[in-house]
């Protein structure tokens, strides 16, 4: 049975999310600006698993004094299917992305009891010129590059604890409004620590049902929420609904994404019916696609 | 926490050996059998309870009073828990040490840290010669942990050392570095003459350098990244014991070219 809060419906459901890997690597650079830089395009093509290779994204920036070579940084994370899944991604990402980004260094942004190679391939772009340094347990590759040294960990942890699709979807009658505050939840899952929404912006407009009518897609348009559908088809959507938005939310842990959609609702809930949203639900599969669900109502 | 005391009796007639005398060897000996270690050197040997008075009972630290530069190989193979020493100690302290935590209130002699692994030293005063160098015999000098030498150092400190770092307060003696294949030697008070003498790689860092081999070359001015990770890195493992930051530029001198050339001298840029 639904419930209401602050003139936004409540379903009685759950997001259902599934186990993933997942791995944290901290980029610094001269300002915050390059290590942004860096950092958004290590983490681009970063939406979807099935046709991203991974699921990419900015954590939260880091002080100067939070980061081993104090200057100024962000985390990101990266998440796959499995740690050996995220070694070409790393590689790819780190080499491409952030090797060739002005004045970036590159370090481990996750402890945890198993680790991934994070310098051992891109050291290789130095040609034999690379040195290295052992400092307490961590080894540091210096890469010369045209503007110094890229400095880069050789490892970095990664964690099979990680939590992938945990999600909510957002129904109004406004789309605009929809938008503002699905925004805004995006804004405040961000202030939670080892999470992030890997779609643009955080939000995702096209929510995908499981396979298709042709042969070789894995996913379609999740018909039953296409508002334009609605009277052709079985839809989930009242008559008022004009839009549907969904965060989808990855996290190194299940208490992570609990507290991330927790925060998400709560934006919601406390501004979304100025706004025209009008219901919040969240996507499963009748509990088939993963093991962990975050019921709604007990995250409000 | 528990711990044994060594008081000795006294001043050494002959050189006492303390390889392998740890905290965690003596916890595991029954007590009547740590006075009959036998810590001499020549055939007739010296017990332990006959060079020191035993007090205490074993446990995770091991205190030595009284000590003075015949004693040798202190905390030699310690590999947990810690060591304190009043007084002087003589070579080979901390011998392949792979663990654990290692206080010399005093001078130490030769080969400080010789072939450790690990573990964290600091000696209050001076230390001699080879200060994380190799002996005869081993392949390389120090492979890894920290030294932290309050004073001077002798000559040729690190000499085929692969890793670890040595802080030295004071200056280095001469040829700091010699035949280095990795790793850190950080001199506050400067770097002694002609370092680095065939280093393959590995770094050595101070304000000034008293000489150079000519086959040392200027390789200009830098902001080193690595310098400031190893600054970070130092203050969070040592606190009040790191070396203070470097400026931002630091000259970079690079060598040994009769090598292969990838060790460097870090100098702060003028």
């Amino acid at each position: 049975m639904s419930m209401t809060v602050n003139g936004v419906e409540i379903d009685d459901t759950f997001a259902e999310a599934f186990g993933m890997s997942g791995t944290g690597i901290i980029i610094t650079a001269d300002s915050l600006k390059w290590a942004r830089i860096a950092a958004t395009v290590a983490t681009g093509f970063g939406t979807s698993v099935i046709g991203c290779g991974a699921e990419c994204g900015i954590d939260k920036e880091l002080s100067p004094e939070e980061t081993p070579d104090g200057r100024p940084g962000v985390r990101i994370l990266i998440f796959g299917f499995s740690p050996d899944a995220l070694v070409p991604q790393i590689r790819n990402r780190i080499g491409q992305c952030v090797l060739t980004s002005p004045g970036s260094a590159c370090y481990a942004g996750l402890q945890a009891s198993q680790s991934l190679g994070l310098g051992k391939a891109p050291r290789y772009f130095g040609d034999g010129y690379q040195t290295a340094k052992k400092l307490g347990q961590s080894r540091y590759w210096r890469v010369p590059v045209m503007d110094g040294e890229f400095v880069i960990e050789e490892e970095t942890g990664v964690t099979t604890e990680a939590v992938g699709g945990g999600n909510m979807l957002i129904l109004g009658c406004d789309r605009a409004g929809l938008l503002e505050t699905a925004e805004a939840a995006v804004d405040a899952i961000a202030k939670v620590d080892d999470v992030i929404t890997p779609f643009p912006g955080g939000i995702v407009r096209s929510g995908s049902k499981v396979g298709a009518k042709y042969s070789g897609m894995f996913a379609s348009t999740n018909h039953a929420f296409c508002p334009t559908l609605r009277g052709t088809v079985k839809s989930e959507l009242g008559p008022d609904t004009l839009a549907v938005l969904e965060i989808v939310i990855d996290g190194l842990t299940s208490k992570a994404v609990a507290d991330a959609m927790r925060a998400g609702l709560k934006a919601v809930t406390d501004t979304g019916a100025k706004r025209g949203v009008t219901r919040i639900t969240a996507g499963n599969y009748g509990g088939k696609l993963g093991q962990h669900h975050y019921h709604l109502k007990e995250l409000i | 926490m528990s711990g044994l005391t060594l008081r000795l009796r006294a001043p050494a007639t002959e050189r006492i050996n303390l390889d392998g005398i740890t905290p965690a060897k003596l916890a595991a000996l029954p007590s009547h059998e740590i006075g009959r270690i036998n810590v001499g050197i020549d055939k007739g040997g010296l017990a332990l309870g006959d060079a020191f008075e035993i007090s205490g009972s074993p446990g995770e630290t091991l205190t030595i009073e009284g000590s003075g530069p015949n004693v040798d190989f202190v905390g030699g193979g310690l590999d947990s828990g810690s060591i304190h020493v009043v007084g002087d100690v003589g070579s080979y302290v901390g011998r392949k040490m792979s663990g654990g935590k290692l206080e010399i209130r005093g001078n130490a002699g030769n080969f400080l840290a010789s072939g450790s692994t690990g573990g964290f030293i600091h000696v209050s005063g001076n230390a001699g010669d080879n200060v994380g160098g190799f002996i005869p015999g081993d392949r390389f000098g120090m492979l890894g942990g920290t030294a932290v030498i309050g004073g001077n150092i002798g000559a040729r400190s690190g000499e085929k050392m692969r890793r670890g770092t040595i802080i030295v307060k004071g200056k280095t003696g001469e040829g700091a570095g010699t035949r280095m294949i990795g790793g850190t030697i950080w001199a506050e008070g400067g770097i002694g003459p002609l370092p680095g003498f065939m280093m393959r790689r590995g770094t050595l860092i101070g304000p000034s350098v008293e000489s150079l081999l000519p086959t040392f070359v200027d390789c200009g001015k830098h902001d080193l990244v690595i310098v400031r990770v190893m600054s970070r890195y130092l203050k969070g493992a040592l606190g009040d014991l790191a070396p203070k930051p470097m400026p931002l530029f630091v000259r970079k001198i690079g060598g040994d070219m009769a090598n292969i050339g990838r060790g460097e001298i870090l100098l702060p840029a003028g």
